[in-house]
């Protein structure tokens, strides 16, 4: 169980997590969505004991991380892939890694093998692409078969089949019991990849639920395409809809269900050649959920609400 | 999986990092040529000119400090290898993954330093008497005035050059505990072996007097002298008080890591 206490942290005057508090439970793959710099790589520096926190705490299994004298065994995280000696082989950096944490050699060739880098095993690791890099990273991570893994951003760098493969692992892992915590700022691949979401922005936590929580609350909005959309428009804003138009004769209704559309319509006698209910879009939802937090990028963003 | 690491286990993943990149190679071969290599040019270009020489400087010559000179040059190349064994993870970023395996950072330090420790005292005993030997062989064939290692002032000598340039990897390394960059830690080093003492030159003499004794490389000549001159500390005093300054450096140093974030 991986839990975050309260966490804060301020680097000088900047507030990177602010009062994060939530639970990371094992047997799901759990994603962790945010904006760029919204604090989600902080937070796993924070988990791993890189940087200490302001105030608040993470711990796993009830430990801080600086408990563990085997930490390997305990949690395995990929944070940087390129964060390792360029000018030592892959095995080597895997070697080095076991020794300190008391891990069988044979384990070593076990993880290469199934990352698929055995082949390149003995090349210097400055040479490796990204993909390559975040592979070796993985079995990095996989080296003390931990019952929580941590991978921040995860399918950066990484081929098409390489993005499928890694979906895969992260449920094969979460269904051997583990906890397995992903950050991301790609909504639509967490909305493929995660069972449980959990949205920070600007530090904050915003929400968390599943990917159909997030969406069930969000309303969505209807298009209708009509001869004579003005007067529709005129006739759905009185109908207290909120409507904006799209191109070619369009409409999109916020605030009236499909129904409510077509009815007053009809009552109006205006033909409508178009009417289709818009289910909001997880990236719908987490532009909604973050629009207020971004750290970067122009303020109006426009989004359903 | 078997019971929990020890600082046995972090030291021999230590030592493996050591010794699986080529930067450590050419560091060490550096360091072999030049104590050893320097040794030889310096006693034959001796031996080349000996019958030039008076009397007096015939008298004045020291046949152990000649064949040790390199001892000299080989303190830059031990200091760098003692930075970088640390500096270098900070540039690639591998510091984080060492952390997240070893997250006790005294323990890291302490294993980081048995490596430094034990690899250095070795490989600087082997080079200090390979030069002092070969040194002696080309002074003896050339009929000069040499010395044994059974006069004990010359083996302390000897070994004390070991000694000095073993404390000066570990005074490498705890500059770069501190400083954190290859590049600033190697310009501190070099300043204080080389641009200090010249700037204390340019300090009126009684100062000159209290100060340049101090000093590291002044130390280092204390400590491998077998023949004391005037200003300067005996043998023992100025390498404890040497290993005092690595104590403190590399004291300084873990504690800052303690508390910096990585």
């Amino acid at each position: 169980m991986l839990k975050i206490d309260h966490l804060t942290k301020r680097y000088g005057e900047t507030l990177a997590v602010n009062d994060l508090d939530f639970e990371v439970k094992p047997g799901v793959v759990t994603g962790f969505l945010g904006p760029n710099g919204s604090g989600k790589s902080t937070t796993m520096r924070v988990i791993i004991g890189l940087d200490r926190p302001t105030s608040g705490r993470a711990t796993i299994n009830g430990k801080t991380y600086d408990h563990f004298k085997a930490p390997l065994r305990e949690v395995g995280a990929l944070l940087d892939a390129k964060a390792l000696d360029p000018s030592r082989s892959a095995r080597n950096h895997l070697r080095a890694l076991a020794l300190a944490n008391r891990i069988p050699m044979k384990r070593v060739d076990e993880v290469l093998e199934f990352v698929g880098v055995a082949s390149v095993a003995n090349k210097k690791v400055g040479g490796f692409s990204l993909g390559m890099s975040q592979r070796l990273g993985i079995a990095g991570a996989l080296l003390g078969d931990p019952g929580i893994l941590l991978f921040d951003e995860p399918v950066n760098g990484l081929d098409p089949e390489g993005i499928r493969w890694i979906r895969d692992f992260f449920r094969s892992l979460a269904k051997e019991g583990r906890t397995v915590f992903v950050s991301s700022h790609l909504m639509s691949e967490m909305a493929v990849s995660a069972d449980q979401i959990i949205v920070i922005g600007r530090g904050k936590f915003i929400t968390s639920g599943t990917v159909d929580d997030l969406t069930a609350n969000a309303t969505g909005t209807v298009f209708v395409r009509s001869a004579d959309a003005p007067r529709l428009a005129q006739i759905l804003s009185d109908a207290h809809g909120v409507v904006e138009p799209v191109n070619d004769n369009g409409l999109s209704v916020s605030g009236l269900t499909s129904d409510q559309v077509g009815d007053a319509a009809f009552a109006a006698g205006i033909p409508v050649h178009e009417l289709t209910p818009q289910r909001a879009s997880l990236e719908d939802v987490f532009m909604s959920l973050t629009a207020d937090s971004l750290e970067y990028g122009h303020k109006s963003v426009d989004v359903a609400p | 999986m078997s019971d929990a690491p020890t600082l046995v286990d972090t030291t021999r993943s230590e030592f493996l990092k050591f010794r699986t990149v080529r930067a450590s190679f050419i560091g060490v071969a550096t360091f072999v040529f030049l104590t050893i290599g320097l040794a030889v040019l310096i006693t034959l270009v001796i031996k080349a000119n000996w019958s030039h020489r008076s009397i007096t400087e015939k008298l004045a010559f020291d046949p152990v400090a000649t064949s040790l000179v390199g001892v000299f040059f080989a303190q830059f190349a031990v200091g760098v290898m003692g930075a970088r064994f640390i500096t270098s993870e900070y540039a690639s970023g591998a510091i984080r993954t060492t952390l997240a395996a070893v997250p006790r950072r005294v323990h890291l330090v302490l294993s980081k330093l048995i490596v430094l420790l034990v690899t250095f005292f070795v490989l600087s005993e082997i080079v200090v008497f390979a030069a002092f030997a070969i040194g002696q062989m080309i002074y003896r064939s050339g009929h000069l005035p040499t010395s044994s290692l059974s006069d004990s002032t010359v083996l302390r000598a000897v070994i004390m050059s070991g000694i000095y340039l073993t404390l000066l990897t570990l005074i490498g390394f705890g500059l770069g505990l501190i400083l954190r960059t290859t590049s600033v830690t190697i310009s501190v080093y070099v300043t204080l072996l080389l641009i200090v003492p010249i700037i204390v030159n340019f300090l009126p003499s009684n100062w000159q007097d209290h100060i340049s004794q101090y000093l590291p490389s002044n130390l280092g000549a204390s400590m491998l002298s077998p023949n004391l001159t005037a200003r300067s500390l005996a043998w023992g005093s100025a390498t404890l008080l040497l290993t005092l300054y690595t104590v403190i450096l590399i004291t300084g140093g873990t504690v800052l890591l303690t508390r910096r974030d990585a």
